[in-house]
């Protein structure tokens, strides 16, 4: 079938299915979100070969509205990574087979790009969403965090990251985004949300930050700009606005992600899930530490350890709890700006997608710095948007929306409104 | 000598903490457990609320302070008796803060009580390890104290008033099923502090505190330190071991855990009807009706049911009168009553108020009482009375010695009641044998 000999050139399924039914919706999940008859491993060795005992809502949702579910695809380890090069398998860029996908879950934007009417879900943790749509140019829909249940998704992150959408159009966005969402009561975030409300909101008026574009390569620049221009030939009023709270978001993002990380990754220890071939006769601290220490990657430990550095004694209040504040900071003045505008508008990702040779020499923070425009959001719960804003040196560039707190709609008729004015361009795909 | 306790009550809800797994009644091991309870990768605990309601309960007991709002933290947990790791338990919020809990005058300072999960159990068996998850995810409370206690016994006496009144205010039944431990800590003037972790029971915290307490001041004696460390209680051999290094709060990475966010504690107290304590209506039933310390304490010890039933008199005829009926008849056949105390009030309350009206005398009422009680109709109380005097004298004529010894000694009638109890064959309440032996013997 199509999707396997798609997968054996670009890599975007970890497993993937041997058949599906023609005419059905087909659709995926990222590698870290469980359903039955597929492995779950996160991207992660330790997690080889799990094979989840239940359904996730979004999996068994997406099943009962006629979905079928044809892989899982491939992401960074647990979801800690920039270019989705950290997991079990590298996904190549539908664009440039020498370039990422852009991570963590490049798989799921790659399988989005390649397959007709396909929907993939991922979980956009550190910007698992805006980032990889960016580079394989689809749209990518991050809801608020709360919207949809993320009962089965293998969380490092647990205080942010809602699981999000990737399709080719607009309508695939807005039609299954309404079949994930609503409240579970396996998961008591999603259990207090409003109603999800569609096609009521317009999009008018947009914020962009000042000196946002100072911060991007040139190619991203001119694709901004030119998008600034053509929002407002579509009549949205675009201003400019200063939120240098924004600047905060990375360094309090940061130290909350790798706090939560530390914590509850110490699930994953050799014992009743994944891996398991550990030596049974060490006691247990000896297992579990040779055990993580073989099968853990680099990055992960990374985030271990300096996620663990953030709580312990007197940091716990001077970093990780001093983060929780800068939360609620950046929050409220999201929330002012949005009490003005529909809409903040920035760049999906500083850079379009770069070659696996341009990643293996990027610096830690450099890679962390991918995700500037994309996990601000994330980290305030807020939902966006990106989409394919044009095409420097024939890589595709993105463009971000973020909305209020729950007005996915305003950004559904975004989406629409700009595959209007915007010519979406797909791949060549070669098999 | 300082002691301070941490005591962990199992709380008695239905379902577990944070899955929907009963908590208690599980067939066999490993019966009780779910994706949640089990730690499978990407499930998310959902919280019991119940275990608020009963926290808040609690806390109002130990006279603490509850906060509007309150989170949960995930602490690590690298043992394999909690799947995921890591602990689901309260650190900045804890439902119960800052309270005090009186000892007779002696207050004894409450840190803070918080909610959270119990680990399931380890069992060694040959060369490996088993374990049992049933009982991973049990709600749980754990109250800590200041060392305000300075001796074993008074730690003892202390967690003996504590846990009746939390057995009473939170309906903890006293059936096996859920457990009480303590972690004892314990220092000598001006040294380090030793914590003996997962004591069972209320004798042995005071067995494993006087261990240590010997241990502590024979090592200081001979001029050594104490080093600060966890060590367990051995109940077989009456010993504490060390069993690691004590650990300090900031060597445990907490994390707030983001699934519940904030619970409002404040809307969910709103709705919550509070027990009297035991402890608070001894106080109570002393100043309300002028009666002795130690007869209320004698009664609320039996069963605050009674004690109810005694209030319920008073206000209908006099305290004096409810007092002796209830500690009289009534108390000697509590077991009987115990079950159906009130569907039976009225009909207590006439038989009293018409021996106070004259209408009866005090051996009809008791006999009234009692036959009401045992279920049994009047005459065959009446005559059980009769037959249980004759057996009484019949005993009495077989040893003729009792009687004279009996205007010495007390304790000369523990041979007739042996012997009617036995030849009886129990039909008898032995307060029943005792009141009729001695009321006979004193009238020879």
């Amino acid at each position: 079938m199509r999707h396997i000999s798609l997968n054996e050139r670009y890599h975007m399924f970890s497993e993937a299915a041997s058949s599906y039914e023609d005419k059905k919706l087909t659709f995926s999940l990222s590698d870290d979100i469980v359903a039955t008859g597929f492995t779950a491993s996160a991207g992660s060795r330790i997690l080889e070969g799990h094979r989840p005992v239940y359904d996730s809502t979004v999996s068994a949702r997406m099943r009962a509205a006629g979905g079928s579910l044809i892989g899982k695809t491939n992401m960074d380890e647990f979801g800690i990574g920039m270019f989705s090069v950290t997991g079990t398998d590298i996904p190549k860029n539908p664009f440039d087979l020498a370039r990422s996908c852009g991570g963590p879950c490049g798989g799921a934007a790659c399988a989005a790009s390649l397959l007709d009417g396909h929907v993939a879900l991922a979980t956009s943790a550190g910007g698992g969403i805006s980032v990889p749509a960016s580079f394989c140019g689809v749209l990518g829909l991050t809801p608020t965090h709360g919207r949809i249940s993320r009962h089965g998704l293998i969380d490092s992150v647990s205080s942010m990251g809602p699981i999000g959408i990737m399709a080719t159009n607009a309508d695939l966005l807005r039609r299954y985004l309404k079949v994930i969402s609503s409240g579970d009561p396996n998961d008591p975030v999603s259990a207090a949300q409003p109603d999800l409300v569609l096609g009521k909101s317009k999009l008018k008026a947009v914020a962009v930050p000042n000196g946002i574009t100072d911060l991007v390569s040139t190619g991203v620049r001119e694709a901004f700009d030119r998008s600034v221009g053509t929002l407002r030939d579509m009549s949205v009023d675009v201003e400019y606005v200063d939120i240098p709270e924004l600047d905060y978001s990375m360094s309090a993002h940061y130290i909350l992600a790798t706090a939560e990380t530390a914590l509850n990754l110490a699930t994953y220890c050799g014992m009743r899930v994944g891996q398991q071939s550990g030596d049974m006769s060490l006691p247990f601290d000896d297992y579990f530490t040779s055990f993580r220490t073989k099968y853990f990657g680099t990055g992960v430990k990374k985030r271990i350890v300096a996620g663990t550095y953030m709580t312990l004694g007197d940091n716990r209040n001077e970093l990780y709890m001093r983060s929780l504040g800068i939360r609620r900071l950046v929050m409220s003045r999201y929330e002012e700006i949005l009490s003005e505008y529909d809409a903040i508008l920035t760049p999906s990702t500083p850079i379009t997608a770069p070659t696996f040779d341009e990643v293996s020499g990027i610096r830690y923070t450099d890679e962390y710095l991918t995700g500037r425009f994309a996990v601000p959001p994330v980290f305030c719960g807020l939902p966006c948007l990106s989409v394919p804003c044009g095409y420097p040196d024939g890589v595709p560039a993105g463009l971000q929306f973020t909305a209020a707190r729950w007005n996915e709609d305003v950004l559904t008729d975004a989406a629409a409104a700009w595959e209007k004015a915007f010519d979406i361009k797909a791949p060549e795909a070669s098999l | 000598m300082k002691i301070g306790l941490e005591i962990h009550v199992q709380l008695p809800t239905r379902s577990k903490m944070f899955c929907s797994c009963p908590a208690v009644g599980a067939a066999g091991p490993n019966e009780h457990i779910c994706p949640g309870c089990m730690g499978m990768p990407g499930t998310k605990p959902s919280l019991n609320k119940e275990a608020v309601v009963i926290g808040i309960k609690i806390a109002r007991l130990l006279n603490c302070s509850v906060p509007d709002t309150m989170w949960f933290n995930r602490k690590i947990y690298f043992y394999p008796d909690l799947c995921r790791h890591y602990q689901i338990t309260q650190y900045e919020t804890p439902i119960a803060q800052k309270g005090v809990y009186y000892l007779g005058k002696k207050p004894i300072r409450i840190t803070e009580a918080h909610l959270e999960e119990d680990p399931g159990t380890v069992t060694r068996s040959g060369d490996g390890s088993l374990t049992d998850y049933n009982r991973s995810g049990m709600p749980l409370i754990e109250i800590v104290t200041e060392p305000d206690l300075s001796t074993p016994a008074e730690a003892r006496e202390f967690l003996t008033a504590l846990l009746r009144d939390i057995r009473h205010v939170i309906d903890l039944p006293d059936d096996g099923e859920r457990t009480i431990r303590a972690d004892c800590n314990i220092s000598m003037a001006g040294s380090e502090r030793c914590e003996v972790k997962n004591v069972n029971g209320l004798k042995n915290v005071e067995r494993a505190l006087t261990y240590e307490a010997v241990r502590q001041t024979k090592i200081l004696k001979a001029g050594g330190k104490i080093a600060r460390e966890t060590r367990h209680y051995d109940a077989e051999r009456m010993v504490t071991t060390s069993a690691r290094k004590k650990e300090y709060a900031g060597d445990y990475a907490y994390v707030c855990d983001p699934v519940f966010g904030k619970v409002d504690v404040k809307s969910i107290m709103d709705g919550i009807e509070h027990k009297e304590s035991p402890k608070n209506m001894v106080a109570r039933l002393v100043s309300e009706y002028s009666i002795d310390v130690r007869i209320a304490e004698q009664i609320v010890n039996t069963s605050v049911g009674l004690a109810e039933l005694f209030e319920h008199l008073a206000k209908n005829v006099v305290a004096d009168m409810a007092l002796k009926w209830v500690t009289g008849p009534i108390s000697s056949s509590w077991k009987a009553l115990e079950k159906d105390v009130v569907a039976r009030t009225a009909d207590i309350t006439d038989i009293v108020i018409r021996q106070r009206d004259g209408e009866i005398n005090d051996v009809e009422c008791a006999m009234l009482l009692k036959a009401l009680i045992t279920g049994k109709d009047v005459d065959a109380v009446r005559k059980g009375g009769a037959d249980l005097d004759a057996l009484i004298r019949k005993a009495i004529e077989e040893n003729p010695s009792v009687a004279d010894d009996h205007k010495k000694n007390d304790k000369a009638m523990n041979r007739i009641i042996g012997i009617v109890m036995r030849e009886s064959g129990g039909a008898y309440s032995s307060s029943d044998v005792v009141d009729a032996a001695k009321r006979i013997l004193d009238g020879l």
